[in-house]
């Protein structure tokens, strides 16, 4: 219980519009995109810097948890305010305060949706590489919390690769600022990246300069149908082994397939056993000269067919179904499992065979669905939480999992993070000694642990 | 748990980016994934009924936005419907809301109503108009009712044999359409049914429109008369249903999409005429669609200087048609007409029925950027086929503003030839 002093001192900072506390209001925050649920005391949207210092510095005194928030679109429960408290929510926090593409940097508050921020640069001739499927609704505040990724990080990088410098509130309120708007920054330690991917854990960002990139002259879409899975799997690692790098290599099985199908209708081949969806993009006649040695590959592999995207709004239509492939799997059962693996690229085609043993061991359904040039996977299984039996079944099919991943050199996220989905696997990936230094870390700027508790530190 | 429609949401948030309340106010409340979440919560017992869920579930602009994108295929608008039907239930609605509900549920009511409300336009006093709003919109910014209702007028009109003012472009045999005119064609912009008639039977079609229609029954659904919709279908299908009718033609999207998706649906919840209700449906067209797929070039020559174009596409359009980009084809189709596309050209208005003047503030946010954004266009024209989406945007245009706001149909019929310049 929140001392009521203290709810009234925080609600004086935002004042009444910008405070909800009904219980009404509140279940609309106990949410994020992950199957779990935790009600919180307060939201409270705060619109500058100095609101979230005054708020932080009373929840610092009061040790009330402060869990941050921008659209919700976590898939690992990373927002979801797991010991209640105040969730601070940056949504109206969204301006887009500089675009600079002489210097090639944009400075954003956090609250500003990626796609807004594509659609600002489009005009200049520029862009933000990371494109989370969710770009259209999640936030940058959010997308640095997570280290957000998306399918043309495998050319472009994540999230962490883009952030030049940060403002940050910590725990007690102090305001303190990281990097610059130099795209090349090599003074002290690097400490944006740090609070790339600290899921709210370390402090509250609240400006975020951002590196942003010419948009390439010319892009090109391929979907290409395999029969066999295995195959499928194979032509991404020789693709990537032969020293090819497309900006985006989708991998995704007829389960995944199938399902985006029937809800989008856009003549997917839905008896293929295996699909990629591939992106090429740069100087037209290196496209071209990419799409012929892909081509190779595909072709050496056993594709079947092999389509190229005519217009750009064939192309879209193809990124929107594969985008919505998480939200799809809800019309299969009313909770979904999905996971982030990844394995080094060459292990594709083992981990899906993995993946899929597993999941038949258990007697589960699985989707597989990958990004999988850079090894990223995110098995999908759908089932009902209510049913425990099966739910249990459900568990151990990704303990397994992560297990499997672990054992081929992989890890636990490529860009979704661990909040509270994969924390009490760390273990598999990070020796004792690592998850000690981050707690070293955590205690040095949150000594009372307010900073969404509950979490992976 | 699986609700009782058996549509899960897992949260994924793609209702987000289409969302014009969440876009307006920013927090998730105001998300079609949160309503939703309440809904599920209110069934699972997790919370009671109360004013404060009535507000959240009811300032929805009922545009179905969230329901075309959902990747799950939640039916957001049904489950919505549902739910402002057992808010009302247990906490009323507003009196000029009831009222509305009433008067909807028989044409007399409606011609009553309009015919009082044109009275009182009259004898309103300029400085009350200047100074008073209907929601958000000023009162001398809103439409000026019809003399006498349209259909009366039309029948006038219909005495005059088709194609005698188009000498030299011989006339289609398409055949014989219906006209649904909706209530807005009927009691306020019968510049919209002139105009329709006008194409129609300049087109060579034999033109009916039938003498009992009534109101779709859209509004009442939405706001918790279900039961008082069932009349209004049996009405609506009886006089629809017609042997030898082609073609349904609506100038309305909303009533468009109340005959096309709503009507079998409800047919089959209310055992009413099921197989009139799907015959009704397969013919139901808009105006826009019949003239890009029925007319021949000869049929709107050009005799104009450019005419600068923007559009708004009502969200009736795009989410619950099936040929949303009939209007913009037309605008493209038409010699004279330079059609500027506005940055948000398919964003909702904010207008939403009854949600302008149920929650003015919001709709004022939502309606002043799309302003901005067709002024930025420098076109004198925009163009809508929603009467209430122009009734919206009407509202916020004053004069110093050099932009009027038309119906697709009002803007083609400029261009038959003899008919320029009717006064509709």
């Amino acid at each position: 219980m929140i001392d009521p002093d203290a709810i009234d001192n925080l609600k004086k900072i935002v004042g009444k519009d910008r405070c909800f506390d009904s219980a009404e209001q509140l279940a609309c925050y106990c949410y994020d995109a992950y199957f779990e649920e935790a009600m919180p005391d307060l939201v409270l949207f705060p619109c500058t810097r100095d609101e979230v210092s005054g708020i932080l510095k009373i929840c610092s005194i009061h040790k009330i948890p402060v869990t941050a928030r921008g659209a919700g679109t976590s898939l690992c429960g990373a927002s979801i305010p797991a010991k209640g408290g105040v969730v601070l929510c940056f949504s109206k926090m969204n301006r887009i305060v500089e675009i600079n593409t002489k210097d090639r940097y944009a400075i954003v508050e956090p609250g500003v949706v990626n796609a807004d921020l594509q659609k600002a640069l489009a005009p200049f001739g520029f862009f933000y590489p990371p494109d989370p499927g969710s770009m259209a609704m999640s936030t940058i505040g959010g997308n640095v919390a997570q280290n957000a990724g998306g399918p043309r990080c495998l050319k472009y990088g994540v999230t962490v690769d883009y952030v030049l410098g940060m403002e940050v509130v910590l725990a007690s309120g102090k305001v303190v600022r990281f990097g610059s708007r130099n795209v090349k920054d090599v003074t002290g330690y690097r400490l944006s990246s740090l609070f790339c991917g600290s899921e709210g854990t370390l402090g509250m960002v609240t400006s975020i300069i951002l590196k942003v990139l010419p948009l390439p002259e010319s892009v090109s879409t391929l979907l290409v149908t395999f029969d066999d899975l295995d195959n499928t799997a194979k032509a991404v690692a020789d693709i990537i082994g032969a020293g090819i790098l497309p900006v985006a290599l989708e991998l995704m099985d007829k389960t995944t397939i199938r399902t985006i199908e029937e809800k989008a209708h856009i003549g997917l081949p839905v008896d293929a056993e295996g699909t990629l969806l591939i992106e090429v993009d740069g100087v037209k006649e290196a496209c071209e000269k990419e799409i012929k040695k892909i081509t190779e590959k595909l072709e050496a592999n056993g594709a079947v067919n092999i389509e190229v995207a005519k217009t750009e709004d064939e192309r879209e239509t193809l990124w929107h179904a594969r985008r919505s492939v998480y939200g799809v799997f809800a019309k299969l059962s009313p909770s979904l499992y999905t996971e982030d693996i990844v394995v080094p690229a060459g292990k594709i085609p083992e981990m899906t065979r993995m993946i899929v043993d597993i999941a038949d061991k258990y007697k589960l359904l699985v989707g597989v669905m990958a990004h999988a040039g850079d090894g990223n996977m995110h098995p999908m299984i759908p089932a009902d939480k209510s049913n425990k039996e099966e739910w249990a079944r459900v568990k151990k099919a990704f303990d397994e999992i992560m297990a499997a991943a672990a054992s081929l050199n992989g890890t636990l996220s490529g860009e979704h993070g661990i909040g509270l989905a994969k924390t009490e696997y760390l273990p598999l990936v990070m020796d004792e000694d690592a998850i000690e230094f981050m707690g070293v870390i955590k205690k040095a700027v949150d000594p009372d642990g307010i900073l969404n508790p509950g979490k992976f530190v | 748990m699986a609700d009782s429609y058996g549509q899960n949401c897992n949260k994924c948030g793609f209702c987000l980016s289409v969302c014009p309340t969440y876009q307006a106010q920013g927090t998730e409340d105001a998300s079609p994934r949160a309503r939703i979440q309440l809904i599920d919560f209110f069934s699972d017992h997790k919370i009671g009924s109360s004013e404060k869920l009535k507000d959240i579930i009811s300032k929805c602009l009922m545009c179905g936005s969230c329901a075309n994108i959902c990747p799950a295929g939640i039916n957001h608008p049904e489950r919505y419907v549902r739910m402002r039907e057992k808010m009302i239930r247990d906490h009323g609605d507003r009196p000029e809301i009831k009222s509305l509900v009433y008067l909807l549920a028989k044409e007399s009511r409606i011609r009553m109503a309009a015919g009082a409300a044109r009275m009182a336009q009259k004898i309103v006093p300029h400085v009350f108009a200047e100074k008073y709003r209907l929601g958000s919109i000023a009162l001398k910014q809103f439409p000026v009712f019809n003399k006498v209702p349209f259909r009366t007028a039309a029948r006038k009109a219909m005495a005059r044999k088709p194609g005698k003012k188009s000498k030299g472009v011989p006339a289609l045999k398409y055949g014989r359409v219906a006209y649904f005119t909706g209530c807005a064609t009927n009691y306020l912009f019968e510049d919209t049914g002139f105009a329709v008639l006008d194409i129609l039977r300049h087109m060579g079609v034999e033109v009916i429109i039938p003498e009992t229609q009534t109101c779709c029954g859209i509004p009442m659904l939405f706001h918790g008369g279900r039961e008082n919709v069932k009349s209004n279908i049996n009405t609506n299908l009886a006089c629809l249903d017609a042997q030898g009718i082609d073609a349904v033609i609506v100038d309305c999207p909303t009533c468009g999409a109340a005959l096309k998706n709503d009507y079998p649906a409800l047919a089959e919840e209310f055992g009413l005429d099921q197989d009139a209700a799907n015959r009704v449906a397969e013919k139901v067209v808009d105006i826009s669609t019949f003239i890009m797929a029925h007319a021949r070039p000869q049929d709107f020559p050009q005799n104009h200087e450019t005419i600068r174009v923007t559009y708004h596409q009502p969200c009736h359009l795009r989410n619950h048609m099936p040929s949303p980009g009939s209007a913009q084809g037309l605008l493209n189709a038409l010699q004279g007409v330079e059609y500027i596309p506005a940055l948000d050209m398919d964003s909702c208005c904010g207008g939403g029925g009854t949600f302008f003047y149920e929650y003015p503030e919001v709709s004022r946010g939502i309606a002043n950027k799309k302003v901005t954004n067709a002024k930025a266009t420098g076109a004198n024209l925009w163009v809508t086929d929603c009467p209430v989406c122009r009734i919206n945007l009407g509202g916020y245009l004053d004069d110093s503003a050099d932009l009027t706001v038309v119906h697709p149909a009002r803007l083609a019929a400029q261009f038959l030839p003899d008919l320029k310049g009717r006064k509709g």
